[in-house]
């Protein structure tokens, strides 16, 4: 069973990975961090915001000394699941952090026995 | 005296969540019909919009006259029941004043609290953001019982500090920031105290202003006084006492419900900022935010450390009070905006923290850590609720600011002190089905307007040179709004000083979501000695008029000083100009899946560079016809996307390369422990 996290991820809850929304791939597993699973690419700024000023310290564009851009691609179909802007060398954030447990319970799937309890709902508004 | 030390009261600034119910208040909800129970739920909050409405149409200040206004009805012990569309955080923030007097000067025989008294109050320890913001409350009693407070808290941009406009970007010490009053008695029996009023207008450059951002605030609040005691005199107290409850806590059972249907998990946001003070340096501010059952925690280790010397610094009430404007205004766009949404928080702050200020140490910025903080709040309920409500999962609105300080005499001899109301200029962040909006208003005061460039005109003595969109937003599948660019002329008087603040010149303020980019980074341009008259006077022809000709095709002559947003005040002569940006939103989603459609229609209409469309959207087309050629584009397209798994690396490949990397010492002055602050 897929539901949708984010508008370029799924989650496979049965299989308990991350998927590329746009082609299937599975990514990697639901407990990681999904920029894993991802092809990784660094930028510099200037590729995505042109500079308006030249030989200026300030030129409408990140400093590529203080910013770079890193890219997480799906490795099958090149979809940009997601980007961070960071400082050089900072980490990547682990930003999505399922209890994958919890969700599992939340979708009518048991984590033993995989089996749909129906009388559990999904939220809606 | 009672119970007052000399001190800040440490405690008091902690209550941010509801008071504990009253048996009177308990008794009251016990007997109330659920219709009156709605129908006086909507007249409290048409007096509540009443009291906004009022505070906006009399106030002087810029903040005042283009909505970023604040307005409460506040219990008797002193929470925000009722809060009318505005500035929410503030009005939450309010609270804390009030529970201010109900705890120190109901009982004070030197002060106490009666009818027609009415307090002034703008110290940032009590009101949770900075010296500029200044609040105003009134007790509301029927038959000399303590019902109600009314009150209105807005930015009113003069008090005094040591650069005009309330927010001096090199203060030291909270000394160097102007007038910091805790809770002060400034009216009794209905009227202003006069030696009061001299007192204050004496500390500050525009007295004028000041003097009528107080009456507004104070006229709004009696405004609201004779529309609830018109409700106490048909329904009776308990009536009111237990309906301003009940409000509270049917939105304390909603907000729990909503979070408990959410999945349990952490999420993580950092954002990083490059403005301290008048220097350029970069700092970090951590969120993670823990979602367990109906509980949302909030932990900030991690983040920077306090800076003693630099106005950088907020007081944690003030981030939490930042939070409202994420739940009230996203979260819980739904639920009635009372400081009972706080209930599903806790949060921690490691001490000595850029987000946990403390001591003498100055605040005058204190929003640019706090709307930074609010940016991640953006991103991580983007993610924690996309399953659960897609369409509410949006890109960030700028937050980096971008508006001009300023102080003199203007060109009808009077004095005049403000900020520029361009601060409500920016781009709002794309959607999951739409682009942001252009100049949308401000994220933390969304109603909000940046005036009539007339009306400023008619009474600041500037001349815009332009004022229209700048093409500054996040690109992605959906992009995000433009903010405003504009330029300021100097005109018909000798001189004045100006200034400007903001972040995000070196350091995107705003980056994008699901794959979005961040919005351009921002600058200042200063120029003295132009050539601007002379050009007007011939025909303008060769005047630019918009920020992407003052940069390219149509540059101006003089002394140019390209800076970061945040510039300390200083002189500017008659015909100098400054040249601002208020920023863009930031990006939703992929470039690439942008429909090229309407890549070439905001071509048309000037909201996007030719250069984006090409080298950003990947978009083939006819630069004079603005025809799409669609094969071209898919092939372009499908190129960048090998393009991508060609330079794309293993994410532990990428891992061992970059975290070897660092940035130089030199813009590392502020950080702390580079890269987790805490590993000091």
């Amino acid at each position: 069973m897929k539901i949708r996290i984010t508008e370029a991820l799924d989650l496979d809850l049965a299989a308990e990975k991350w998927c590329c929304n746009r082609c299937g791939k599975e990514l990697v597993l639901a407990r990681e961090n999904y920029k894993k699973g991802c092809l990784v690419r660094e930028r510099m700024p200037v590729e995505v915001h042109n500079p308006l000023v030249e030989n200026s310290p300030f030129s409408f564009a990140p400093d590529p000394e203080w910013c770079r851009i890193i890219e997480f691609y799906c490795p099958q179909c090149g979809l940009m699941i997601d980007n961070e802007y960071l400082p050089p060398g900072h980490p990547v954030t682990h930003d999505i952090e399922f209890d994958i447990d919890d969700m599992k319970r939340r979708h009518g799937i048991d984590a033993k026995t995989k089996t749909k309890d129906k009388t559990k709902k999904t939220g809606t508004m | 005296m009672s119970n007052i030390t000399y001190g800040r009261d440490f405690e008091v600034v902690q209550r941010l969540k509801p008071e504990p119910i009253t048996p009177e208040e308990a008794r009251a909800m016990e007997n109330l019909d659920p219709t009156d129970f709605e129908i006086f739920n909507h007249k409290m909050n048409m007096i509540g919009l009443e009291g906004k409405e009022t505070t906006q149409k009399l106030g002087a200040s810029a903040g005042m006259r283009w909505g970023d206004v604040a307005f409460g009805i506040y219990t008797a012990q002193g929470d925000l029941a009722i809060c009318a569309t505005g500035i929410w955080f503030h009005a939450a923030l309010g609270q804390i004043p009030i529970k201010y007097i109900v705890k120190h000067w109901t009982g004070d025989p030197s002060v106490g609290v009666k009818e027609g008294d009415s307090f002034f109050f703008n110290d940032p320890f009590y009101c949770g953001v900075h010296g500029a913001d200044m609040g105003l409350a009134v007790p509301v009693f029927y038959k000399d019982k303590l019902i109600c407070f009314t009150g209105a808290v807005v930015h009113s941009g003069e008090n005094g500090a040591t650069e005009p406009g309330g927010n001096p970007s090199t203060s030291k010490t909270r000394y160097d920031e102007g007038f910091l009053i805790p809770p002060l008695k400034i009216g009794e029996d209905y009227a202003l105290k006069e030696d009061i009023m001299t007192m204050l207008t004496n500390f500050v450059r525009d007295p004028r202003t000041l003097v009528l951002d107080i009456k507004a605030r104070l006229a709004a609040c009696r405004i609201a006084q004779r529309r609830i005691l018109d409700v106490v005199e048909k329904r009776g107290v308990d009536f009111f006492l237990g309906g301003l409850r009940k409000v509270m806590v049917e939105t304390a059972k909603a907000a729990r419900r909503k979070v408990m249907e959410l999945p349990d998990g952490t999420f993580r946001h950092p954002v990083f900022m490059d403005t301290v003070g008048p220097e350029s340096s970069l700092i970090k501010l951590n969120v993670e935010v823990e979602k367990k059952g109906d509980i949302l925690k909030l932990n900030f280790k991690d983040t920077s450390p306090m800076i003693p010397d630099r106005p950088m610094n907020s007081y944690f009430q003030g981030i939490i009070g930042l939070t409202m404007v994420y739940l009230c205004g996203w979260f819980f766009h739904n639920l009635p905006a009372n400081n009972a949404l706080l209930e599903v928080l806790e949060w921690e702050f490691p001490p000595d923290a850029l987000v946990n200020a403390s001591g003498d140490t100055p605040t005058a910025t204190a929003p640019f850590p706090q709307v930074a903080f609010c940016q991640s709040m953006f991103h991580i309920g983007a993610k924690l609720t996309y399953n659960y409500d897609p369409l509410r999962a949006v890109a960030p609105w700028y937050h980096g600011f971008g508006f001009g300080v300023y102080g003199g005499i203007n060109q009808w001899g009077e004095p005049f002190a403000d900020i520029t109301g361009e601060m409500n200029a920016t781009g709002s962040g794309a959607r999951p089905d739409a682009d942001g909006l252009n100049v949308a208003g401000s994220f933390f005061a969304t109603m909000s307007d940046c005036s009539d460039v007339e009306t400023t005109e008619a009474d600041k003595p500037f001349l815009y040179l332009f004022r229209n969109f700048f093409q500054n937003h996040g690109p992605g599948k959906y992009r995000g709004g433009n903010g405003a660019g504009y330029g300021i002329v100097v005109h018909k008087v000798p001189w004045i000083g100006i200034g400007t603040l903001g972040y995000g010149s070196k350091f995107p303020a705003s980056v994008g979501v699901f794959g979005g980019y961040a919005a351009s980074t921002s600058s200042v341009q200063f120029l003295r000695g132009s050539n601007i008259k002379e050009l007007q006077a011939a025909n303008g022809e060769a005047t630019p008029s918009n920020m992407l000709e003052l940069y390219t095709t149509k540059p101006l002559e003089g002394q140019r000083d390209m800076t970061q947003i945040t510039t300390p005040v200083g002189p500017m002569m008659e015909g100098d100009a400054v040249f601002i940006a208020a920023g863009g939103g930031a990006g939703y989603g992929d470039v690439l899946e942008r429909d090229p459609a309407l890549v070439v229609e905001d071509l048309r209409l000037s909201l996007i560079t030719q250069w984006q469309a090409k080298n950003v959207y990947r978009v083939v087309y006819d630069e004079k016809t603005l025809r799409v050629d669609e094969g071209a584009t898919r092939e372009l397209r499908e190129a960048e996307k090998r393009e991508r798994l060609a330079k794309g690396v293993p994410y532990k490949d990428f891992e061992k390369e970059w975290l070897a990397k660092r940035p130089s010492q030199d813009i590392l002055k502020y950080y702390g422990a580079y890269p987790n602050p805490s590993k000091a």
